[in-house]
């Protein structure tokens, strides 16, 4: 399978025409199966975080239910999301502008 | 010269691990036939959906295949199963899917508490819900001592 640190969008999903949207968050939410360093792992890997900000993150998914890990345009919102599912961690995208 | 790959062996008890095992190939099915987690984005188009779905169970079904594929080999003879730099990531992936699968396949008598703390007497379970709890439990523990040893560069 394609590597999900460098993976984007589905190769026809990228070629899609995306409005011109402004900044989306990625949300990911809590889960009772993924074990918190898997957590942590994964938003180190995909996001670079370190270790620290990895940590705080997580344990806002733990505790609060949710934690926006990235802000910025859809496209790349979206590609986010995308390779945090592939991760099997649950994410969703949510505008700024509608909070 | 290429340094040589550094890698993890590890031996498990085929008496105790090959019922559990039996679990993830008896799941395997269902496992395929599982939706992907839906579409992150609010107001996305149908064929953007469809393609977001099909890369996700394309990626989960490669993942699962190289889970079984460690399960096989030496591990059936001596009970050895190897991590090394191709195999450790899409083995704690996959790890998360069966995990995932399992919960809403067999263990759905189980409260989520329960199953974030595993703390829970599998003797009480029916042998069914009791196999699948201990393969949840089974593949959280393999699950964390890979992604240990990615960590601290054991693997890699």
């Amino acid at each position: 399978m394609p590597d999900p640190k460098t993976h984007t969008l589905p190769a026809k999903a990228a070629a899609t025409e995306l409005k011109p949207e402004g900044p989306w968050r990625v949300v990911v939410l809590n889960d009772p199966v993924n074990l918190m360093s898997y957590v942590v792992m994964v938003f180190r890997k995909v996001f670079g975080f370190d270790e620290a900000r990895a940590r705080k993150h997580m344990l806002e998914v733990h505790e609060l239910g949710r934690s926006v890990v990235w802000r910025g345009h859809r496209e790349k919102a979206e590609a986010y999301a995308f390779t945090l599912q592939q991760w099997h961690l649950t994410s969703v995208l949510e505008s700024d502008e509608a909070s | 010269m290429k340094p040589p790959e550094r890698r993890v062996e590890v031996i498990l008890s085929l008496a105790v691990v090959n019922p559990l095992v039996d679990v993830i190939r008896g799941l395997v099915t269902e496992l395929r036939e599982a939706p992907p987690l839906p579409h992150a984005a609010p107001e996305s188009e149908p064929d953007f959906n469809a393609i977001w779905a099909d890369e996700l169970v394309t990626g989960r079904d490669c993942d699962v295949g190289v889970l079984l594929a460690i399960f096989d080999g030496d591990f059936s003879l001596e009970g050895r199963v190897c991590f090394d730099s191709e195999n450790a990531e899409p083995f704690i992936r996959a790890c998360s899917a069966v995990r995932l699968c399992l919960r809403d396949r067999r263990l759905a008598a189980v409260t989520d508490e329960v199953l974030e703390s595993g703390d829970m007497d599998a003797a009480k379970l029916d042998v069914r819900t009791q196999k699948a709890f201990l393969c949840y439990l089974f593949l959280a523990t393999l699950q964390e001592l890979v992604i240990q040893r990615i960590e601290d560069g054991t693997i890699g």
